[in-house]
């Protein structure tokens, strides 16, 4: 089995504590079902959509939210699959896609 | 203490040649170093190869990488421990990456 980061971006905010309370339930049985099947390696974190960005050799500090809000990381999970073309495939659950979210999948770098 | 995430997004251009990640990686280890020291660093995290596919859509079609919004790429994460969002900042200037341009996106992790 090999790693791979699962970056969850561009999903819509949820618009109420309700909302929220339901988004978090879906997540958590989608995280369950990955763990179950031992695909799971780290739950990872939530993002708030707030931030900093420090650039380049200035280090220039400069306030979110980030010109690409559509490509925004709301936050992460690592994985165990065969290869990549699985790790795709066990993406497809992420309840991240009723948000029009999406799902970017990338091998973790053996060192 | 609050918990942040760094997200490092490497400057646009060709990844680092062996030669270059080998120079590179004690920079980096020895910046780890001294965060883990001060009771800043929760977890190093993982570096990222620059490959890697994108599932999106209601028909969730798998497309692969590379990705058209390269400056938006991401090439590994940290967990930081800082009093606030802006200690956190002044942190992540010390980061290796930022000598060669590129930039350390900052995040509270959100708490639920």
């Amino acid at each position: 089995m090999n790693q791979y980061l699962f970056l969850y971006r561009g999903a819509e905010r949820p618009t109420s504590p309700q909302d929220a309370q339901q988004v978090m339930q879906k997540w958590i049985t989608w995280l369950e079902d990955l763990s179950k099947k031992g695909h799971l390696q780290d739950r990872g974190l939530p993002l708030e959509p707030t931030g900093k960005v420090v650039t380049g050799t200035q280090r220039t500090i400069t306030d979110g939210p980030f010109a690409e809000a559509k490509d925004i990381v709301g936050g992460f999970s690592i994985v165990q699959a065969e290869d990549l073309a699985h790790a795709a495939e066990l993406s497809k659950g992420c309840p991240v896609f009723e948000r029009n979210g999406y799902v970017e999948v990338r091998p973790i770098m053996k060192m | 203490m609050s918990e942040f995430v760094f997200l490092y997004r490497p400057p646009q251009g060709p990844s680092l040649s062996p030669e270059e990640l080998a120079a590179v990686m004690p920079k980096w280890m020895s910046w780890m170093k001294q965060l883990d020291e001060n009771g800043h660093l929760t977890a190093a995290g993982n570096p990222l190869e620059r490959t890697g596919k994108i599932v999106k859509g209601r028909g969730k079609a798998v497309t692969d990488g590379p990705f058209a919004e390269t400056k938006d790429l991401v090439n590994g994460f940290s967990l930081i421990r800082a009093k606030d969002l802006n200690q956190a900042a002044e942190l992540a200037k010390g980061c290796p990456m930022l000598e060669r341009g590129g930039a350390v996106e900052v995040r509270p992790v959100m708490q639920i």
